[in-house]
């Protein structure tokens, strides 16, 4: 009896086109092998994040001048840079940077966009016209050119880093928040919570928000991805974190001057960054899949 | 079509407007006295002040921005406070390198890109699927200053094939290109296929197919050519990125194109070639994206242009 009735109502959504509810995005998503073990890979990012620098064999400003631009050994999985440093803990430690980097940048990113997405697309007008002003101007720029404009202002630094990451991921959200504004404001149940009475701040977050949540979420973990990439970009540029901090950018920066004779500086940094990156890119496409109605199972 | 070309381009004016007067009043909170930096540290006040004056930075900032907006009509950038050179001259000497990786990463990312995006669309579900598209979100994952340093180390260490680093030669352009065009290519393919996909479910595909034309004819000659309109969109899209992405592929080659010298200049605060770049970068971005605007209008039948 249950079933049926919520099998009617499942059906119900289809036909009115209001987006699938988390829950459905769960149940496909399940289904995505590579994307659950993307999400399990970052549930460990997140695990070292948090432990890893406490668990790391050495300590991260550990010098060792007895060894040093050591290639991997049993001692060294990863080997040591200039001051003999173990790159190993290095990198483990870096974790909680670059996740904090990436992670915090979007989530700001994406509560501006959603809320300048949310006002544009419901109240039209003027306020949409500025928003969305605003945003041309912002995707004016190639995303690195804006970052680096905005540390050029501020100061090298991975908070200036992070400030520059949300400014250019407001937008994104902005547009495709508004957009879902757009085609929910005029749908039937927006409508009867409007003649009910229900205020605009409910009408925006307890009608319209969660139809955009699911979207919200895709991008999110997309931009989680770039960030981090344009993040260690910055830093590798000298622009963002400085040193002797373990940030993966830096580390391999610091890693060019050794490339000839010591390429384990420059190899694993790179590795952390690409297997971080790519776990949310996979993710990603899992939770846009599992997003999509036209991918029916 | 004329008039839909005309209504586009004088749509982007505002922004234009925006985005110069953005970029002057940005560039203007820049930190530290401009003045002082070109002076040097043991100059004296009166030096410093007499600096301020040639650089018109003690005039008031309306009237800097309407100096600085009738220089930029007259094809006037400044003067650079690092080489004590216009800005143009800097710019157009590195105008050229910066086009040629652009142009040579947009090339070879758009054939590899479209082929691997095909290939992958017509085998859905099957490993050739799984191995493009596995290739494809590894390539829009990889930094691209550790492409650039292990294709160095391969290349160039130990094979030497090719130049670390410079410009001007094809073979210099070898190794950065790859390096520039590596995500590039990944976007294309992955667009590629999603598009090949949808085509792939029209009617009349299925029409080609009953009438008994090989899969191959299927393929390149209708599902291909009608996927193409969009695959145009996105190439033109990454056109603009590319240009302002070879920031850091140009800082891993020590290649002498745009983005190094935005990078020196921020390095010394030379706020009129900051200026200058970013203007010139955003420039390029909005005229690309205004020509794919129209360029996807011309080649797709079904906009209806009113």
């Amino acid at each position: 009896m249950i079933g049926k009735k919520k099998a009617a109502h499942a059906e119900l959504n289809e036909k009115t086109d209001i987006k699938t509810p988390v829950s459905e995005m769960i149940r496909k998503f399940k289904k995505q092998k590579n994307a659950v073990v993307a999400l399990v890979f970052i549930l460990f990012l997140v695990f070292l994040a948090f432990f890893g620098e406490a668990l790391a064999p050495f300590k991260i400003n550990e010098y060792d001048y007895s060894s040093i631009l050591q290639g991997p050994s049993g001692a060294h999985w990863f080997g040591t840079d200039e001051f003999g440093r173990d790159l190993f803990s290095r990198i483990i430690s870096g974790t909680k940077i670059s996740l904090a980097v990436g992670l915090s940048a979007v989530s700001v990113g994406a509560i501006c966009g959603t809320v300048l997405g949310l006002l544009g697309g419901y109240y039209r007008g003027i306020i949409d016209s500025i928003i969305m002003r605003i945003c041309d101007t912002l995707f004016a720029f190639p995303g690195i050119i804006l970052a680096i404009a905005i540390v050029a202002i501020l100061g090298s630094g991975i908070g200036n880093v992070v400030i520059a990451v949300s400014v250019f991921s407001t937008p994104t959200f902005a547009r495709l928040v508004r957009g879902r504004t757009l085609a929910l404001k005029n749908s039937v149940f927006v409508q009867a919570a409007k003649n009910l009475g229900a205020s605009d701040a409910r009408i925006l977050f307890r009608h319209i928000l969660p139809g955009a949540i699911p979207e919200i979420i895709v991008q999110f973990t997309m931009s989680v991805g770039s960030s981090i990439l344009t993040a260690s970009s910055l830093s590798f540029l000298g622009m963002g974190a400085q040193p002797p901090t373990p940030e993966w950018g830096l580390l391999l920066a610091n890693g060019r001057n050794y490339m000839m004779t010591s390429l384990h500086c420059t190899l694993f940094p790179g590795l952390a960054i690409f297997l971080t990156v790519l776990s949310f890119n996979i993710l990603g496409d899992g939770l846009r899949d599992a997003l999509d109605p036209k991918l029916t199972d | 079509m004329l008039r839909y070309t005309l209504k586009r381009i004088v749509g982007v004016i505002p922004t234009l407007i925006i985005v110069v007067t953005f970029v002057f009043f940005f560039v203007r909170m820049i930190p530290g006295d401009p003045a002082r930096l070109v002076a040097g540290e043991q100059a004296t006040l009166e030096d410093v002040e007499s600096v301020r004056e040639q650089l018109g930075l003690n005039q008031p900032i309306p009237v800097q921005y309407v100096k600085y907006v009738t220089g930029l009509v007259k094809g006037d950038l400044g003067m650079s406070l690092r080489t004590k050179r216009p800005v143009l001259t800097e710019v157009s000497a590195r105008y050229g390198n910066t086009m040629a990786l652009t142009v040579a990463s947009l090339v070879w990312s758009t054939i590899v890109g479209v082929l691997l995006g095909v290939w992958s669309g017509k085998n859905r579900g099957k490993w050739q699927d799984f191995t493009g598209m596995t290739l494809a979100v590894s390539g829009i994952s990889l930094p691209n200053f550790w492409i650039g340093f292990l294709l160095i180390m391969l290349f160039a260490v130990k094979l030497r094939w090719l130049p670390t680093t410079g410009a001007g030669s094809f073979k210099n352009l070898i190794l950065p290109a790859i390096t520039l065009g590596t995500s590039i290519a990944a976007i294309i393919a992955r667009f590629t296929r999603s598009s090949i996909v949808e085509v792939l479910k029209e009617d009349y595909i299925r029409t080609a197919r009953a009438k008994g034309l090989k899969e191959k004819t299927v393929t390149w000659g209708h599902a291909f050519r009608n996927s193409m309109i969009s695959v145009v969109t996105v190439v033109g899209l990454q056109f603009g990125f590319l240009l302002g992405g070879s920031v850091v592929t140009e800082a891993v080659f020590a290649y002498p194109g745009l983005g190094q010298l935005l990078i020196e200049s921020v390095n010394y605060r030379d706020y009129p070639a900051i200026q200058s770049l970013i203007l010139i970068f955003s420039l390029q971005f909005i005229i690309i994206n205004l020509v794919v605007d129209i360029l996807y209008a011309i080649l797709n039948p079904e906009i209806k242009l009113s």
